[in-house]
């Protein structure tokens, strides 16, 4: 299946970028794991003839060089979603976008570049109203919000929403994502 | 003189209301002034094990012998706290196996039935253990559950018409012609002052007992030794599990309820610490690494929290750690120690020997009292405890009998079947009950009496209904915000040290689901 962009997660910023998408004549599909903290556009984006496949995950993905050309899903096995551009907007830890070990944090898909403290016990306050440090942790990117791996920026991935580094406002970085590639 | 009370016990931890349940039995009347709530210190900060004294067999003989005839009584009287689990002593590869015979030989010379098995075989009754056991040995250890403990003393020490005032300080005491007469109270919410005499005063303050002592005069010099905690989030174990050497650090691991805590450290710190434990990076580390060799399948389990309390030892200058220091009873008599008269101290010991503790010391306040009552609390059971059967029917009766026992006779099931807590099964009939009668006034002393929000969640699914529920009944239902608050800055406190893997995903969770509260 070929899209012009498939979106990874289906969460609040995956959909809304999906949404601007759509409404400028893409072709969108989205996969979605379920579970998501914020409310997304999931109605709006499939009235608009989205594609969400949805209780399902992106398992890896296969490179030409520096550019992403089609994702492999648990469900969808032998049956790869290529696509001219890729959104990852799988969250935070909460939604599995990161994940972490008693020493390491990670990006589970791809293994993409994560900026985090390197000293576990810095990745909490014991202040439970103090904004945490690992809610500032996410992806590395560049100044178009596309995802490095191993120091290499990966030319047709982007990120958007909780996944990024920093203090994320969700649809800007979904938004900022849609400018770029249209 | 104008005395309201026989008895004064300052400390609402396991040695005071056993000592209270003790004084109320045999007809004294009792006041417990605590200064947060029952169990909030070291007697709710501990791993939970009813020693069967096997550990301090070689090094402390006494105090085996002391443990293993309390743990025969507590698995009569307070049968709905124990949990019979017995427990193995393994021998690793990098121990020295010679030691299992002399540790054999001490326990059976201190009354513990101890008896080496095969290390297949201890494989099989306990198949979480490390498969490189070399060798093994079964003891009468056992589970024990020191919140429903705590309540029970407290409840039982209410039947017999004793009044326990959480929350309420001792800010002095009164002492007329060189003799303590009572004390003055602050209550630590409302900041109202008080005071209540009595004859005879009994220090009950655990590690805070020192600065207790010190406001009546007395002087006397308590080890800090503070011990810090990990509880896993599933139960991997069956048996208490631990290693056949000398004591050293986190080298016990006590399955409990649906989860297992493994411990501890032993580090001295600083008195003025006690009130304010944080488990360091370090005890974090080797807590998980000397747990995994208990057994391995702790590596990838979910921590779920991370505790440290602090052991109310009597100190001895020449032990800089603590370990070697008499885990035995100390019962000072302050009228013939220092001549303060009307004052007693009960310290040292263990949760194991708490009703012993409390037996020694009211022995001595009734000597002083003239009162010939003996001691029954070897023989009466716990409330909750009775043999008797009571009818229970579908999973959350199931489990409020686990945690109330017999109990739960008195609570309403039938009308208030809402479920509150989804882990541990709380009902609404249980929270009603513990709130009108076990002296709940926030949400962490619901917590502590009827494991509301110490599931896998920690609370995250279900403590805002908790906290409408409490609000409601405490007739403040403008306070739910305020109590839910509370309870999630002390559960995060636990969080934080274990802050990685699915439990990052709960901080990440309980932030976002609290965000209006915080």
């Amino acid at each position: 299946m070929s899209f012009d962009v498939v979106i990874i997660g289906g969460g609040l910023a995956g959909l809304s970028a999906g949404v601007e998408l759509l409404k400028v004549g893409k072709s969108c599909a989205a996969v979605s794991e379920g579970l998501s903290l914020n409310n997304a556009p999931r109605e709006e984006f499939v009235a608009l003839g989205g594609v969400l496949f949805s209780g399902d995950s992106v398992v890896r993905g296969e490179f030409d060089s520096d550019r992403l050309v089609k994702v492999f899903t648990r469900n969808l096995e032998n049956t790869p979603l290529a696509a001219q551009s890729f959104i990852l907007s799988t969250g935070k830890f909460f939604s599995g976008g990161l994940r972490s070990t008693k020493d390491i944090i990670y990006e589970p898909i791809f293994g993409a570049d994560v900026e985090y403290d390197h000293d576990p016990a810095a990745w909490c306050s014991p202040d439970i109203n103090s904004t945490q440090p690992f809610e500032c942790f996410g992806l590395a990117t560049d100044s178009s919000q596309r995802v490095m791996i191993s120091g290499r920026v990966i030319e047709n991935l982007y990120a958007a929403g909780e996944i990024l580094s920093g203090q994320v406002e969700i649809i800007n970085s979904a938004l900022e994502v849609c400018r770029r590639i249209i | 003189m104008r005395t309201d009370f026989d008895v004064i016990i300052i400390g609402g931890g396991v040695t005071g209301l056993g000592t209270a349940r003790d004084c109320s039995l045999r007809g004294l009347k009792t006041l417990v002034v605590e200064r947060g709530d029952i169990a909030q210190g070291a007697s709710g900060r501990n791993h939970g094990l009813l020693h069967s004294g096997a550990r301090y067999a070689v090094t402390d003989k006494d105090s085996a012998a002391e443990c293993i005839r309390e743990n025969r009584i507590l698995r009569r009287v307070a049968s709905n706290c124990v949990e019979p689990t017995e427990g193995l002593f393994i021998t690793l590869p990098e121990d020295d196996l010679s030691y299992q015979k002399t540790f054999i030989e001490s326990c059976r010379a201190a009354g513990i039935d101890a008896s080496a098995i095969d290390p297949s075989e201890a494989l099989k009754m306990e198949p979480s253990v490390n498969k490189d056991i070399i060798g093994a040995v079964k003891v009468p250890d056992a589970s024990v559950d020191p919140f429903r403990l705590c309540a029970a003393n407290a409840l039982d020490a209410k039947i017999h018409g004793a009044e326990i005032r959480t929350y309420t300080q001792v800010t002095s005491f009164i002492i007329e012609s060189g003799k303590v007469v009572g004390v003055r109270l602050r209550d630590t919410r409302s900041g109202q002052e008080t005071e209540a005499r009595a004859t005879i005063t009994v220090n009950a303050a655990g590690i805070w007992g020192q600065k207790i002592a010190a406001m009546a005069g007395a002087n006397i010099a308590m080890y800090p030794a503070k011990g810090a905690l990990l509880i896993f989030a599933h139960r991997v174990n069956r048996m208490v599990i631990n290693r056949c050497r000398k004591p050293a650090n986190a080298d016990i691991l006590v399955p409990g309820d649906v989860v297992c805590v493994v411990g501890t450290t032993s580090d001295r710190v600083p008195m003025e610490e006690c009130d304010n434990m944080h488990v360091t990076a370090e005890e974090v580390n080797l807590l998980l690494q000397e747990g995994c060799k208990l057994a391995p399948s702790l590596a990838s389990t979910r921590v779920l929290r991370a505790y440290a309390g602090v052991r109310p030892l009597v100190a001895s200058d020449s032990d800089p750690s603590g370990r070697s220091i008499s885990r035995g009873i100390v019962l000072l008599d302050h009228e013939t120690r220092d001549g303060i008269g009307g004052f007693i101290s009960i310290t040292g010991g263990k949760l194991t020997s708490y009703r012993l503790m409390g037996e020694m010391a009211t022995d001595l306040v009734c000597r002083k009292l003239n009162v010939s009552k003996k001691c029954s609390t070897a023989s009466q059971p716990l409330p909750g405890s009775e043999n008797e059967d009571v009818n229970c029917k579908g999973m959350a009766q199931k489990a409020a009998r686990g945690r109330q026992g017999t109990l739960i006779s008195k609570m309403d099931f039938e009308a208030k079947s809402e479920l509150i807590c989804e882990c541990e099964h709380v009902t609404r009939a249980e929270v009603e009950y513990a709130v009108k009668n076990l002296g709940v006034t926030n949400l962490e002393d619901l917590r502590r009496r009827t494991r509301i929000g110490m599931g896998t969640c920690q609370g995250s699914f279900c403590i805002k209904k908790a906290a409408a529920v409490l609000a409601e009944l405490l007739g403040h239902p403008e306070m739910a915000p305020i109590l839910i608050r509370e309870y999630v800055a002390e559960r995060w406190k636990g969080m934080a040290p274990v802050c990685w893997g699915e439990s990052l995903r709960e901080a990440e969770f309980m932030r976002k689901t609290f965000k209006d509260e915080l």
